[in-house]
């Protein structure tokens, strides 16, 4: 199946970065020349794994004779090995990065929940969180993936070492949730504070459904991370793409705090009033000491 | 920077935005990409630049002090 969602390029490989980057004389962003030991060893992590992304199948196939069984094994397995949400859908055409071929038919995304807490220690500790995260998301698909590939179906991993699926179609087909204003999908539950890791394969499985609980409604009226947003780099005005409302993020904007800086920027997803129901107290006393430096809070506090 | 958005335009009228692109040979390639997928050969696609915001240009910016994270 060819995808058809063109794949915006990551780290030095976006040519928006490059380009301002270069125009600062230097080789790479400073961000990245930043990373602390800790963000640097979660980076290798998922660069070590990328070679175990696919593998041999084995010959032996294991017959499925009921599929929510099997789906209901294969989400256990991943709640086992760590996650916090489990998600299966049919792989789609705009799931997938334009120009990539996938042969499999569904896709399963695992995701592993960041502890909130960290907005209270800083802009080093949220990143750290973040790339942890992303590091044990690298490690649940690519065992996932290899546990499939041994009851003798195909499966590949996808995650920060390598992948050709889109997050975020993803997310909202498995009913994770809605996108959000800020360019990440918002779940009940988490809100934005949430990592993926994605196995692509063709063991047969049970499809979740898609499930709007408002946000795109709420998002219109908040405006919270567009407020408190550094850079100014949240539309005020949404596109649509198939049928749903989406924000495209002024990354022209956003890098020269999220990526021209030493320092993390996360607010964007770190002030959504979503958070609020995971975290009340720590949501609360986060947006205490924004308003107290100058930035909107939601509107009855 | 120019900024330019790629629509796609659907045979049954619904127009859906394929992103938001930094240059015109980035947004030319990503349509002649699209124009290639047998499924898409019935869609149109237009680039158009972007308008700038009204918050992107109004004067709350100039009041405002950069995070101090």
């Amino acid at each position: 199946m060819r995808g058809t969602t063109p794949r915006r390029e990551q780290g030095m490989a976006d040519p928006v970065l490059a380009s301002m980057v270069q125009a600062m004389g230097l080789e790479t962003a400073p961000h990245f020349a930043a990373a602390t030991p800790k963000i640097q060893a979660y980076r290798d992590r998922w660069a070590e794994l990328a070679k175990f992304r696919d593998g041999s199948v084995n010959v032996q196939r294991l017959q499925v004779n009921d599929t929510a069984e099997m789906t209901r094994r294969i989400k256990a397995k991943a709640l086992e090995l760590g996650a916090n949400m489990v998600g299966i859908c049919r792989l789609q055409p705009r799931m997938i990065d334009l120009g990539e071929d996938l042969p499999h038919e569904f896709v399963i995304v695992s995701c592993v929940t960041e502890d909130y807490e960290k907005v209270l220690h800083g802009a080093n500790a949220v990143e750290e969180e973040a790339m942890r995260t992303y590091a044990k998301c690298t490690e649940i698909a690519t065992e996932l993936a290899a546990h499939i590939r041994g009851m003798g179906y195909p499966a590949r991993a996808h995650h920060n070492g390598g992948s050709e699926v889109q997050a975020i179609p993803i997310f909202y087909q498995v009913g994770f949730g809605e996108l959000g204003r800020h360019g990440s999908l918002i779940n009940e539950k988490y809100g934005a504070s949430f990592r993926p890791g994605f196995v692509t394969t063709d063991l047969p499985l049970t499809e979740d459904k898609p499930r709007e609980f408002g946000v795109q409604d709420f998002c219109m009226n908040c405006n919270v991370c567009r407020r408190n947003c550094p850079g100014d780099a949240i539309p005020d005005d949404h596109v649509i793409t198939h049928g749903i409302k989406r924000w495209l993020i002024d990354l022209e904007k956003c890098y020269p705090y999220s990526r021209l800086r030493d320092e993390y920027c996360h607010l964007c997803v770190d002030v959504c009033p979503y958070n609020v129901k995971s975290h009340p107290d720590t949501y609360r006393h986060f947006m205490k000491e924004r308003k107290r430096i100058g930035y909107k809070t939601p509107k009855s506090w | 920077m120019e900024k330019l958005y790629v629509h796609e335009l659907r045979p049954d009228g619904e127009v859906s935005t394929v992103g938001l692109f930094y240059s015109r040979t980035e947004a030319e390639h990503i349509v002649a990409q699209l124009r290639s997928l047998p499924e898409k050969q019935n869609c149109r696609y237009e680039i158009v630049e972007a308008v700038a915001h009204s918050s992107s240009t109004s004067l709350r910016r100039a009041t405002r002090e950069p995070a101090k994270e």
